[in-house]
């Protein structure tokens, strides 16, 4: 067994089936991975590959069909499907690439809203979402709808939503996927910037250019880590050098 | 041909594709046009079998009756002659002596009315015997509707006032209400044997039987000669008082008139619940109907034959509805008139008139075309891209219920907030519940009515009022099923619509329960609100249907219990599609957007 001891996150043969007999599919085969406080991880691959799935599993949102899996040094692989809400709610922090907002919540009250499931006092709650906001650059944007947002905007929502409750990890799923070029820079300077402030971060992205700022880049095919880079400390190159924006 | 088969095609795919949601559409307008077409059936049905009895029995067109006073013997023939010579008056039987007297048999004591005849056929008025002999000396004749709620046969042994009797057959007549209309019930005596019951506390009363020249007239003549049944203290001209024998049809027919009017009643009741169960399945489908009709323009169909496969679709439904539900209210509706053996014969399968069928049908097609033409005027008019594009309606936001839930715990937070995403299923939903508990209410009522605690001290529950609150308990419990149907529908159309800001909330920290208990807040609400208006509605409900409210006194208690009685049964019911809306896989929900 893996010595996890100074990891955030750690995965061990992890496992994901779907179907049976000759239908069986192996979403998720065999994957290993540890994540240390503060790092930043990003897992690339073709479509398919079994990205999401691994960030779902990370997440507690699916079972295993084998393996272990340790957050913030607790086993979640049997953990009950409650406990396992409790631990979400104040280790991690999603961030979809369909943003995920609830429609008739304001951008305020979706930043709200961990904070409130989690049994926050609503004033408490309301402070920390201002703060959020303010720090995702929508303070003037608090009351809209998020249909009245861009795309950009709303995935900062679910940014600003996604650190609520001081997660131990954040987890990202292709959190530009749905985003024009001028929206994913300013996703990527977020996301550069929670790196910056030690949040640990797991990103599942196609995009090469919010890859480019891990510390690590893991490629995945058919369901295998196939490919491991430690880019050390992340890229000495600004966002906007890595985005082409620099002119 | 071609489209039509097309049109046929699709509406078959599409029923066959939402089996749950057709067969609720179904059972919904199934029970309505059954409720509706008995109500619509029960019309004068006791009009066959009276005809039959006055036909069989030489039944009189009016029936004269002097109340027992002490001494009508010596007077009776003074009081009766000015009818002997009234015009009009054709033939006359009688007077005979009446009487009333302590029945008892097997524990059970009632009073009785008996009637002194003689052992030769009589002129007017001839029971007609069902089983045994006519009366002889011991041997007691029993009106039919009496014998069945004592459960007397032949041979069977009974005492009037401490005097053994002998059953020696059970008979129907015309000439009085049979049993429990008219109540004491009558048995028929020897003169001999009716006198021999009398005593100074217990006098002699006589009726005297009339065949008039013209029988329609019997109103008329009843007018024109009436007079007062029982005896005036310090008077010596009392009047004999005077029965057509339409008013006697009228009292027989009260038994079906007053289950009638509770029958239409109820089924308007259950029209409305109808709708508002209609509203919701059509109001849940209606984005996924959207989407096909987006679809449907896409490979090339014109709004028309969009139109036509929604119509199709539901008029399906509903016709195949309309036909099941008169075909179970035919069925039913006899069991509803059984009129407890009073008269000859069975009474007839009420019928199906051209009208009823009509009125059934429009309800149908009523409810088809609202099902349709919703969806299918957004279908047109929104453009194709749009239409394949479409989400479900978008919800409406209410911010200052989604502020005063930010104080709420988080099961009653989840609960306010999808309360506050569809408020109109809401309040569809507290409707069919407020029709459920209304129901429960009025029956209550009813039970605690003086009219039934009178009618129950004479015997049992085999009274109108008996029969009336056994059918508004039968009643109660279809609208309660259906309501129960309806709210768990609900509770999944909401499990449905609210999956993704559900998955959504557990993926940010909110426990299976949390989300299970906010599921069944959601349908708790619409329960606090029919509770709190179904019992002042009830009350309402009981007064429109002829009862009384000032002399029904439910205990308080009892409504009291209605409150947590509704909020209980909504949770118990909604417990278990709320559990499993809970319980889907977030991954799977959040993936699939």
């Amino acid at each position: 067994m893996t010595d996890t001891s100074g990891s955030v996150l750690a995965a061990s043969a992890l496992r994901k089936e779907y179907g049976k007999g000759a239908a069986l599919v192996r979403a998720v085969d065999d994957v290993s991975l540890e994540v240390a406080q503060g790092e930043s991880v990003a897992i690339v691959g073709p479509s398919g590959c079994g990205k999401s799935t691994l960030l779902y599993l990370l997440g507690g949102l699916e079972r295993p069909t084998a393996g272990t899996l340790q957050l913030a040094q607790r086993q979640l692989e049997q953990m009950p499907e409650a406990g396992l809400a409790r631990l979400r709610r104040r280790a991690l922090g999603f961030v979809f690439q369909a943003f995920h907002l609830v429609d008739e919540l304001n951008a305020l009250e979706n930043v709200e809203l961990p904070a409130l499931l989690a049994g926050a006092s609503p004033r408490k709650a309301r402070e920390r979402a201002t703060d959020l906001l303010e720090q995702v650059g929508l303070e003037d944007r608090a009351e809209h709808l998020p249909s009245a947002l861009s795309g950009g905007q709303r995935q900062r929502v679910a940014i600003a939503r996604a650190l609520a409750n001081g997660p131990a990890v954040v987890l990202a799923d292709e959190p530009t996927g749905n985003l024009d070029s001028a929206a994913t820079t300013d996703v990527l300077r977020l996301f550069e910037q929670l790196h910056a402030d030690g949040q640990t971060l797991v990103v599942v992205t196609h995009d090469e250019r919010i890859a480019a700022t891990a510390d690590r880049l893991i490629t995945m095919r058919d369901g295998r880590f196939v490919d491991e880079t430690k880019l050390t400390g992340g890229t000495q190159r600004t966002v906007t050098e890595i985005a082409g924006l620099d002119g | 041909m071609g489209r039509l088969l097309l049109t046929w095609r699709l509406a078959i795919r599409d029923i066959k594709r939402r089996r749950v949601q057709a067969a609720l559409l179904l059972l919904m307008i199934v029970t309505t046009t059954t409720t509706l077409t008995i109500g619509l059936a029960l019309h004068k049905v006791t009009d066959s079998p009276f005809a039959r009895t006055r036909a069989a029995t030489m039944g009189p067109d009016i029936v004269a009756e002097l109340g027992p006073t002490p001494g009508a013997s010596r007077d009776v023939a003074r009081q009766f002659a000015p009818l002997l010579r009234a015009p009009g008056v054709a033939a006359t039987d009688g007077p005979y002596p009446i009487g009333f007297a302590r029945l008892t048999t097997r524990h059970i004591g009632v009073l009785a009315e008996t009637e002194g005849r003689d052992a030769a056929p009589a002129v007017i008025d001839r029971p007609a015997l069902t089983a045994g002999r006519w009366v002889s000396p011991g041997g007691a004749v029993i009106e039919r509707g009496f014998a069945d709620a004592l459960g007397l046969h032949v041979g069977n042994r009974i005492d009037l006032n401490g005097r053994a009797f002998r059953v020696a057959g059970i008979a129907v007549s015309t000439a009085q209400c049979f049993y429990p209309v008219s109540s004491p019930g009558l048995v028929w005596l020897t003169r001999g044997d009716t006198e021999a019951l009398a005593s100074s506390a217990q006098p002699l009363g006589y009726i005297l039987n009339l065949k008039l020249d013209d029988p329609s007239s019997a109103e008329s003549f009843e007018n024109g000669n009436a007079g007062t049944a029982f005896y005036n203290a310090g008077s010596n001209d009392t009047k004999p008082s005077l029965s057509s024998w339409q008013d006697i049809q009228r009292q027989d027919f009260k038994v079906i008139s007053v289950d009638q009017k509770v029958l239409l009643i109820v089924s308007t009741l259950l029209a409305l619940l109808a709708i508002a169960s209609i509203a919701v399945v059509v109001g849940s489908r209606m984005a996924e109907q959207t989407r096909r009709v987006g679809l449907l323009k896409a490979v090339g169909g014109t709004p028309l034959l969009v139109a036509a496969v929604l119509l199709a679709e539901n008029l399906l439904l509903a016709l195949a509805a309309t036909a099941v539900g008169v075909a179970i209210g035919q069925l039913v509706a006899p069991v509803l008139t059984n009129l407890g053996n009073g008269l000859l014969g069975s009474p007839p399968t009420p019928p199906v008139t051209v009208t009823s069928v009509a009125e059934v049908v429009i309800v149908a097609i009523l409810v088809a075309a609202c099902a349709t033409v919703v969806p299918a005027i957004r279908g047109a008019r929104t453009s194709t891209i749009r239409a394949l594009n479409d989400p479900a309606h978008p919800p409406r936001r209410r911010p200052w219920l989604i502020s005063m839930s930010a104080w709420l715990p988080v099961a009653l937070l989840l609960g306010v907030r999808l309360v506050a995403r569809r408020v109109r299923r809401s309040l569809l939903t507290a409707a069919s519940m407020t029709i459920a508990v209304m129901m429960v209410v009025a029956a209550l009522t009813l039970e605690h009515s003086d009219e039934v605690r009178n009618r129950a001290a004479v015997i049992g529950t085999t009274t109108v009022a008996g029969r009336v609150t056994h059918l508004v308990f039968l009643l109660s419990a279809i609208l309660i099923v259906l309501a129960a149907l309806n709210a768990i529908f609900t509770t999944w159309a909401t499990v449905i619509d609210a999956q993704r800001p559900t998955a959504l909330a557990r993926a940010l920290g909110a426990t299976p329960r949390q989300i299970t208990a906010g599921l069944a807040t959601a349908q708790l609400m619409p329960g606090v609100l029919a509770a709190c208006l179904g019992i002042p509605l009830g009350l309402a409900l009981y007064g429109v249907a002829g009862g009384h409210v000032e002399q029904a006194s439910p205990p308080l208690l009892w409504l009291a219990a209605v409150i947590p009685g509704t909020l209980i049964a909504v949770a118990v019911l909604t417990a278990i599609p709320a559990r499993i809306g809970a319980r889907r896989p977030v991954a799977d929900v959040l993936r699939s957007d």
